[in-house]
């Protein structure tokens, strides 16, 4: 069996805010076409680890690449990747399809980009995505971020809380379109607390408590001797006492 | 990344409500005068007691009532919504994953800002000019006090004072640019810029407190006036190099703001 070509990779990340130290020397790496589930309690890291693996943050100690590529702010190896990070954000008084052009066309590309289609027919706003996006309800606002990070057929995916805001069969479709990204050679690197929709989607997971790295793996060896990834995780972290009672 | 600075701040329902109102002010004042082209505005002098006589007085006399408040409100306004909306909304993290550089979002949205302010200038100048031309018409430049100015004198002197008051304004979009990077919301940074502009005027009036005023770039505004005064202009090159100095310290700060500003906040 062949090796997958990492294309993600933390090499001993610290990153400290002021005294707390939230990531703690996290080393860890996801190949190409595997979907990685970044899992831990509130407070565990996870999304300190996800800026810095796109460059919104600077370890204080370590390195993250993506693609062989160590990442920086603004770093042009960001074009081959599709984020949401820290919820939806847009320019309230404008439609999403201006939304849409204005974060495509700030990278440099030609509109439209090359998945746009798929990427709104995944978001399936219909008719809304030409409406200003200060009428949207939450779960709009994520479809369209969705869209965004979509739309330009990323090899690699950094999805922090996807399915925030979505109905099951939105959620359902996500998952499968993520498959299906992933089954023609994209990562992807997701953080969500829903771990029942974490052991339909990943093949890989990395377990974080208190900045630390807890576990990695492939998701079957995690899970191992226990019922569910869930209750593989709350033995993995603090959770674990609670679990007991 | 111009384009995005553009499409979300100039073509935006405020600005266009700000950039008319700074354009009514020269078609309101005009309108009393109406009936009397070619007479003076009562018992006023300078500027403002030759407006009625030619397009161009009205042009200047407009700038020179705009030039130390509500032009600089209007000019601050864009200014802090340039810097600071993208990071308000939430919207600046995409941006640097778009990928975008610190260096390229700066000169970005410099580059807009400076666009903003000339428009906002431009815009007083057009309205007066137009409001003018209808209600007074187009004559020889009229100077209380002296001889009317030749066209290319008058034509000088204009391009020179507006072009004096733009870089006044770049000045002052340069202060509210730099606040509105530090600040953390962008109604704090307007609120801090139209602050300044009100106290530093304060101090600009007080004698007593001249060493202070001398410093401060809005004690200069106001001299391009003596362009267009028998007894002539003073201080032009100083208040000029004083707003230079402005505008470079407060984009250095800008600069410095935005590289140790945490990009995700």
């Amino acid at each position: 069996m062949s090796v997958p070509q990492v294309t993600i990779q933390a090499e001993g990340l610290t990153k400290r805010y002021r005294r707390h130290r939230a990531v703690d020397r996290l080393s860890f790496q996801v190949g190409e076409g595997e979907i990685c589930a970044l899992l831990g309690p509130n407070g565990a890291g996870k999304t300190s680890t996800m800026r810095m693996l796109i460059g919104l943050s600077t370890p204080d100690s370590g390195t993250a690449r993506i693609a062989g590529t160590p990442v920086r702010l603004g770093a042009p190896v960001l074009r081959r990747v599709g984020v949401l990070i820290d919820g939806p954000a847009f320019v309230p008084h404008l439609s999403g399809t201006a939304n849409l052009r204005l974060l495509w066309s700030v990278g440099g590309g030609a509109w439209p980009p090359p998945a746009l289609d798929e990427a709104l027919d995944l978001a399936g706003l219909g008719v809304a995505v030409g409406r200003r996006v200060k009428g949207y309800s939450m779960g709009m606002r994520q479809r369209l971020m969705l869209a965004a990070a979509l739309m330009r057929r990323p090899d690699v995916l950094v999805l922090d809380e996807p399915a925030n805001g979505l109905d099951p069969a939105e959620v359902r479709a996500l998952r499968h379109h993520l498959t299906d990204r992933c089954a023609t050679g994209a990562t992807v690197l997701v953080s969500s607390h829903q771990l029942a929709e974490v052991q339909q989607l990943a093949t890989h997971a990395v377990v974080l408590n208190h900045g630390r790295l807890a576990a990695a793996g492939p998701l079957d060896e995690l899970v191992g001797p226990h019922a569910s990834l869930e209750d593989a995780y709350l033995a993995m972290t603090d959770g674990h006492h609670d679990a007991a009672l | 990344m111009l384009r995005f600075e553009l499409t979300t701040q100039l073509v935006r329902v405020r600005t266009l409500i700000a950039l008319a109102c700074l354009a009514g002010v020269p078609v309101a004042a005009a309108v009393p005068f109406a009936g009397q082209p070619g007479q003076r505005n009562g018992d006023e002098s300078g500027l403002f007691g030759a407006s009625p006589y030619s397009a161009a007085n009205h042009a200047m006399a407009s700038l020179e009532f705009l030039a130390p408040l509500l032009l600089p409100i209007v000019v601050a306004l864009l200014a802090c919504a340039i810097a600071s909306a993208d990071r308000d909304w939430g919207v600046r993290r995409y941006l640097y994953v778009a990928p975008v550089t610190r260096e390229r979002l700066l000169a970005a949205k410099l580059a807009a800002t400076a666009l903003a302010t000339l428009i906002a200038v431009a815009v007083v100048m057009v309205a007066g000019l137009g409001a003018g031309t209808v209600l007074f018409g187009w004559h020889r430049f009229h100077l209380i006090g002296a001889a009317p100015l030749t066209t290319a004198e008058a034509t000088g002197r204009v391009v020179t004072a507006t072009g004096y008051a733009l870089l006044c304004m770049l000045a002052m979009a340069a202060f509210a640019f730099t606040l509105g990077l530090l600040l953390p919301r962008g109604a704090e940074a307007l609120a801090v810029a139209v602050g300044f502009v009100v106290i530093a005027s304060i101090i600009n009036g007080q004698h007593a407190l001249h060493a202070v005023a001398a410093v401060l770039p809005v004690h200069y505004w106001q001299n391009w006036v003596g362009l267009f005064d028998p007894a002539g202009a003073h201080d032009l090159a100083l208040g000029a190099a004083v707003q230079l100095a402005t505008v470079v310290l407060c984009v250095a700060a800008g600069w410095l703001v935005l590289r140790h500003r945490d990009p995700a906040a």
